[in-house]
């Protein structure tokens, strides 16, 4: 299985990730002061008078508290309101300071990424001025470390939110208010993201893989993304290809190069290259593949693929298409 | 010392003749159907407490199978269409069946003892609260068992809860929910405040009523000027929905905005946390006073305090929405405001420890539970501050993390007070005792239970577990800790059935209660356990804020109320002088009609818009029937017929 | 007992002015019915925002016209400025517990109910736009709608008291309770002025 490293948001790739962490940190240590002094002083003001022989109205009440208890009462909570505000502002100001570091002004060179939230699925398209250099993929994210990243997130069918937490905070995408996010990854690996907003029955397997790359390694696979499907190479992949046109799949599925052209679904140009399908759910090998093409709705429950009925011999050689779209 | 454990002599009837006759006039009639017209504030306020009750004890049933759905990775217990239903229903549940209706029970219950008088105010409009209630629990719950239970979160975000995501009818019977509880909870606040306004016993200035008390004057407040926002939204969205009325309030294609859902919802929904928590910081206060023998310390600014905490809960709604495309500049203020909220909160906390620090605290279930809710509030209140941090919230939001937060917040500073308030108004209300060592069982298992359930939850936030999620892969590393969380839900389920045992062996050999067993300072002690249905034979009067504690026999009380008629003393808002003599309405059974109509209405709102004007002719056919006195069915008005009248007043006349 | 007491018994049985609970109940409702209209007024400010031009035009209907018309609404306007009037007449005769004015006052307080009734729907058909063509007409007929809902209660609840008093006769509870009901339709009459402003003048000076 693919060597995602271990989801969190306390464990940096990113400028933007590793600001919030430390102000995490920062936050953390104080809040556990703070903790710790409210439950030692609860504990001492309970036992330091605790009655051992309750209910005794003589002693139990003290109808008039002394006024000398009373004004150094005063003086100490006095004391703690201010200390509370003036901590309370320390933490806006590293609020404030963090809030800066990452929403500084894009880089203008910045890599532009267009994200498309989909009931369960992410349409990701590498923008470029020239429409014919337009990349479409989907569910899985190559970007290339050291270089400003601008995804422009969008939704037309509800709400979804783009988290990956080794990378940045979230950012809602929702129908009608296209936005934009930014990072600069700071190291490579492969992490995994996920659609962070309840967005229905799937939204728990709406998931993405995201991977940070040196500039040529991501270069290398941005230029191969960039081409159409490779030609069938052997009898089966050629009868392959036949079957995925011939049957419904063209309805929902673009392979550039083909004239399956529809973007219902997650573009296949180069499924063979992608580590996951079904969103992140699923590893790509090939008996998931299988099953996911017969059925898709059994492994993913509410899916928008319908399942397709097919000989053994089609859909082996259906696979050997597919997985031939490097 | 003259604080003792008996009923303040000069309040209760001078012989039992006389006992009799007021107890009749007070007294709601006989049988199923005398029950179904009472408009005693008592029988309300139980019926609420019991019905909320008995939905935490099945929206928690729902928690518990999410829990085991989530115990393991890609388990296979609840698949996503049941599980979505379940977290739905247990959010909406809790927080619209369970949490504000029990705070609104114990404040009916309990506001017109403290405050001392003989009913509340506007008491068909009470009765008829809770049957609006009740229409919406059963509707939400009606619609669960028939495979529509709501499945859109229970904040419903558009366009997912509009008519193209959820096509069917579950989200209606949501939204259609949300008006019925939000009638109950309007009419319950009218009521309160009404009955604090104008009917607290003589003297009892703005200054001496029970922080209890207050805490539901500014809690009735936010929810006159909050719930009119979730009806909003949810008729903006019912109208979406209907068809034939289709409207486009939330259709981006139309010029609606999905995100004014969110600002009308949350505009509601941020300081529906508060209407939740400020009552149960009230009864925190009435607790921490009586177990630590000493006068609240500072009481001024804890009102302060409160009313503080509710002005600014009106300013914090944009910080659930810090991940939606929204301006910058907006965020930072509701940061900022958002954390300036910790300041009245931490005037309670410390107001609270160097109360128990000055006094002599007696270490009673009550106030065990008090101890508990100051520790996990506070944890949970911290949280609360690192999400009013934008750039950590938007690696929060949406997580498990935010799931931690809440439930520490809701649990800990709501339900755990609310057990301290059950141990403690226990023999109140029943006239018996809860039992002291089963309490202590019950107090230990739900903290161990509640941690371990709840605190996994920070760390499983932070290692990216969104909320919301049927089901996860193993890769995630998730799976321990949920575990975790799924045996402390479990250990939370046995301390719920300890309390539940214990309550029902109390009810029926528990020791017996006397009228103060807890030495207790305000006026719901000053009367016998359970209170008889006209709550005091004399009215009592004030002259500090801990009435019990100096000397209650002293002082002068009212008499001359009618006991032909159910009348109540009204004294005027600031100082409580007597202004003039008040008749209640009798028992009635046009506020159950009319909750009928009301219920019937929501329903069939969900199929066709003429339920409207239907709706409308058949409540003002009721309503006309309810205002027009003298025809209340016989057998009220029998029971209503003033009794002979034995006993003479006292005619001794004093000072006010 | 020696306790010393206070006697209320010679304290009114009821009143008829603001120190009566139902009358602060119902200031109450005010609150809630006011915050509900200041919600629907946001609502349509935030909406606008959505649009370049505001009120929106449609491409498939010709002169689509948004404009909602001016005559009816402006003469409701007027009569339900006027109606406070006969409404104030009657709320006087009541501290008077003045029947005979009382009972004429409240019947033309009905009529005058039935007047504005009709009159908005005569504002609907001016409307040349459905509720459910975009957010601009739904924000537009639901406040027409929910106005019309106060209008139709208040105007039941001047017909209840019209009936007791013709029926019952009037004593210090029942003035009391016309002379809330007073308070509800001068609220109801008011909170229409900056409301029709919004909706009439609104598309025109927005
Ligand atoms: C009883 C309910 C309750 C209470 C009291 C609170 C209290 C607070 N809440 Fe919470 N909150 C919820 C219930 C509650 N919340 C719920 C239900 C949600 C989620 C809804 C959903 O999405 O489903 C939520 C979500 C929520 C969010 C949005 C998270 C997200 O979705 O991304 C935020 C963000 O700012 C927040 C903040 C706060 C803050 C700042 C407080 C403050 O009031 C806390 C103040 C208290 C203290 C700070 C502790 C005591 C103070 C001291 C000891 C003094 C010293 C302290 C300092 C110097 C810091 N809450
Ligand atoms: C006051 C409010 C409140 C309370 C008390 C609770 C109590 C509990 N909650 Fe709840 N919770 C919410 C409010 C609350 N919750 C809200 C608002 C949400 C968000 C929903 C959404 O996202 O839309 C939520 C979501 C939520 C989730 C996240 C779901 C998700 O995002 O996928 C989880 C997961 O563990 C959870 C667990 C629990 C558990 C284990 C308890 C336990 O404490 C429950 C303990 C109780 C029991 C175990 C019952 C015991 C019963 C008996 C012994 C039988 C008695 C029977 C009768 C009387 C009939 N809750
Ligand atoms: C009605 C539309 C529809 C049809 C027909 C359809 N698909 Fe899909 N397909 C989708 C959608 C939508 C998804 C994304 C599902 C998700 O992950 O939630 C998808 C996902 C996939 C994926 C995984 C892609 C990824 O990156 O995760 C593969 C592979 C795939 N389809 C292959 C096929 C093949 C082969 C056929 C025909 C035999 C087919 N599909 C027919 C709609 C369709
Ligand atoms: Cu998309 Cu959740
Ligand atoms: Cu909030």
């Amino acid at each position: 299985m693919s060597a995602a490293e271990f989801q969190s948001a306390l464990n940096p790739a990113a400028s933007e990730s590793a600001h919030i962490a430390h102000l995490w940190w920062i936050f953390f240590w104080v809040t556990l002061v703070i903790f710790a002094l409210v439950a030692v002083f609860l504990f001492i003001a309970i036992l330091r008078n605790l009655r051992r022989v309750p209910d005794d109205p003589e002693r139990a009440i003290i109808p008039e508290p002394a006024q000398a208890t009373e004004s150094r009462a005063t003086k100490v909570v006095s004391a703690l309101v201010v200390i509370t505000v003036l901590i309370l502002f320390a933490l806006l100001i590293g609020d404030f300071f963090t809030g800066n570091a990452i929403y500084a002004t894009p880089d203008p060179k910045a890599l532009a990424i267009k994200v498309t939230g989909h009931q369960w699925w992410w349409e990701v398209q590498y923008q470029d001025p020239q429409p014919s250099e337009i990349v479409t993929t989907a569910n899985e994210i190559h970007v290339p470390v050291g270089k400003a990243v601008k995804l422009e997130l969008q939704s037309t069918d509800v709400i979804h939110s783009f988290w990956v937490p080794n990378i940045n905070g979230k950012k809602d995408l929702v129908p009608g208010h296209p936005t934009t996010t930014w990072f600069t990854a700071r190291r490579a690996g492969e992490f995994r993201g996920q659609c962070a907003e309840y967005c229905g029955e799937q939204h728990a397997h709406m998931r993405m893989v995201f991977v940070a790359e040196p500039p040529d390694a991501f270069s290398n696979w941005l230029s191969a993304q960039k081409k159409p499907a490779p030609e069938p190479s052997s009898d089966s992949q050629r009868r392959g290809r036949e079957v995925f046109l011939a049957s419904q799949c063209v309805m929902c599925h673009t392979i550039q190069g083909t004239k399956a052209r529809a973007t219902l679904g997650p573009d296949l140009t180069h499924i063979g290259a992608r580590k996951m399908i079904a969103a992140g759910e699923l590893p790509n090998t090939r008996g998931y593949l299988a099953g996911w093409i017969l059925n898709a709705p059994a492994l993913k429950p509410g899916v928008r693929m319908p399942p397709n009925q097919m000989s053994a011999d089609d859909l082996n050689a259906l696979l050997d298409y597919l997985e031939s779209l490097k | 010392m003259n604080v003792s454990h008996a009923p303040i002599a000069s309040l209760s009837a001078p012989n039992e003749q006389a006992e009799r006759a007021l107890a009749a006039l007070w007294t709601r009639p006989p049988g199923l159907l005398g029950w179904l017209c009472s408009t005693n504030h008592k029988d309300i306020g139980r019926r609420y407490v019991v019905t909320a009750f008995i939905f935490f004890g099945m929206a928690g049933l729902l928690a518990a199978a999410m829990r085991i759905q989530l115990a393991f990775p890609e388990n296979h217990f609840l698949g996503p269409d049941l599980y979505n239903q379940f977290f739905t229903v247990h959010g909406t549940t809790m927080m619209f069946l369970f949490a504000v209706p029990i705070m609104e029970g114990f404040a009916l219950y309990f506001v017109p003892l403290m405050v001392g008088t003989r009913n509340a105010a506007f008491p068909r409009l009470n009765a008829f609260g809770y049957y609006a209630y009740l229409g919406g629990g059963l509707l939400l719950w009606g619609g669960f068992l028939v495979n529509a239970g709501a499945d859109a979160g229970w904040f419903a975000y558009t366009p997912l809860s509009g008519p193209d995501f959820s096509p069917g009818h579950r989200v209606d019977i949501w939204a259609d929910m949300i008006t019925l509880t939000e009638i109950s909870a309007l009419s319950g606040a009218v009521v309160v405040l009404a009955t604090v306004f104008k009917q607290r016993a003589p003297g009892m200035s703005l200054n001496r009523i029970p922080l209890f008390v207050w805490a539901q004057v500014v809690t009735s407040f936010m929810i006159i000027f909050a719930m009119p926002a979730v009806m909003v939204v949810t008729a903006f969205l019912a109208m979406d929905r209907l068809a034939h009325v289709n409207t486009h309030f939330f259709n981006p294609a139309e010029g609606g905005d999905a995100l004014l859902y969110q600002h009308l919802f949350w505009f509601f929904g941020h300081p529906e946390v508060y209407i939740i928590f400020i009552p149960a910081t009230g009864m925190v206060s009435m607790i921490v006073e009586t177990f630590s023998g000493r006068r609240l310390f500072g009481y001024p600014v804890m009102v302060l305090s409160l009313i503080a905490t509710a002005f600014i809960g009106f300013g914090l709604w944009v910080h659930h929405m810090f991940a939606t495309p929204i301006p910058l500049l907006g965020r930072s203020f509701f940061s900022a405001a958002s954390m300036m909220i910790a300041i009245p909160s931490g005037i309670q906390i410390f107001c609270w420890i160097v109360t128990l620090w000055t006094g002599r605290p007696r270490l009673r279930v009550p106030l065990l539970f008090v101890c508990g809710f100051i520790l996990l509030f506070v944890l949970g209140g911290l949280t609360g501050v690192m999400l009013a941090s934008v750039p950590l919230d938007l690696q929060m939001h949406d997580t498990y993390f935010v799931v931690a937060h809440f439930h520490y917040v809701l649990i800990g500073g709501a339900v755990f007070p609310l057990f301290g308030a059950f141990y403690y108004w226990f023999p109140k209300w029943t006239g018996r005792m809860l039992n002291d060592s089963l309490g202590k069982w019950n107090f230990w298992t739900l903290f161990l239970g509640f941690n371990l359930t709840f605190f996994p939850m920070h760390i499983l936030g932070l290692h990216g577990m969104t909320r919301r999620i049927y089901t996860y892969v193993a890769e995630t590393g998730w799976g321990d800790l949920n575990l975790l969380a799924t045996v402390g839900a479990g250990i939370i389920a046995l301390s719920v059935l300890l309390f539940i045992v214990n309550a029902v062996t109390a009810l029926r050999d528990g020791i017996f209660a006397v009228a103060n067993p807890w030495l207790a300072p305000s006026l719901e002690w000053s009367t016998n356990s359970p209170p008889p249905a006209y709550n005091f034979y004399n009215l009592p009067s004030v002259s500090d804020a801990e009435p019990l504690w100096h000397s209650p026999e002293q002082k002068p009380v009212v008499v001359g109320l009618s006991t032909e008629k159910r009348e109540v003393l009204n004294t005027t808002i600031m100082d409580a002088v007597p202004e003039h003599r008040y008749e209640l309405a009798t028992d009635s059974i046009w506020p159950l009609a009319l909750g009928i109509v009301v219920t019937l209405t929501m329903t069939f709102v969900v199929f066709t818009p003429w339920a409207v004007p239907w709706g409308m002719f058949f409540s003002l056919l009721v309503l006309y029937a309810w205002f027009w006195r003298g025809n209340e069915p016989k057998f009220i008005v029998e029971a209503a017929k003033p009794k002979p009248q034995v006993a003479a007043q006292p005619t001794l006349v004093a000072p006010a | 007992m020696n306790t010393a007491v206070i006697d209320v018994s010679r304290l009114p049985p009821a009143v008829e002015d603001h120190t009566s609970p139902i009358w602060w109940g119902n200031l109450l409702l005010l609150f809630i019915e006011t915050t509900m209209f200041a919600l629907l007024v946001g609502s349509y400010f935030y909406l606008r925002m959505n649009f370049t031009n505001w009120p929106p035009v449609r491409s498939d209907v010709s002169l689509y016209q948004t404009d909602p018309d001016l005559g009816f609404a402006t003469a409701n306007l007027l009569v339900l400025i006027a109606s406070c009037v006969p409404m104030f007449i009657v709320d006087r005769a009541c501290l008077r517990l003045d029947l005979r004015s009382v009972r004429f006052g409240m019947a033309a307080m009905v009529l005058i109910g039935l007047v504005t009734i009709a009159l908005r729907f005569f504002e609907f058909s001016g409307l040349k736009f459905r509720w459910d063509d975009n957010a601009y007409s739904a924000i537009v007929w639901t406040i027409l709608g929910m106005h019309l809902l106060h209008l139709i209660t208040g105007t039941a609840e001047n017909l209840l008291m019209t009936l007791w008093v013709w029926f019952k006769g009037l004593d210090i509870r029942h003035a009391r309770d016309v002379r809330v009901g007073a308070v509800y339709w001068y609220w109801i009459a008011l909170v229409w002025i900056p409301l029709y402003a919004l909706v009439y003048l609104g598309p025109r000076w927005l």
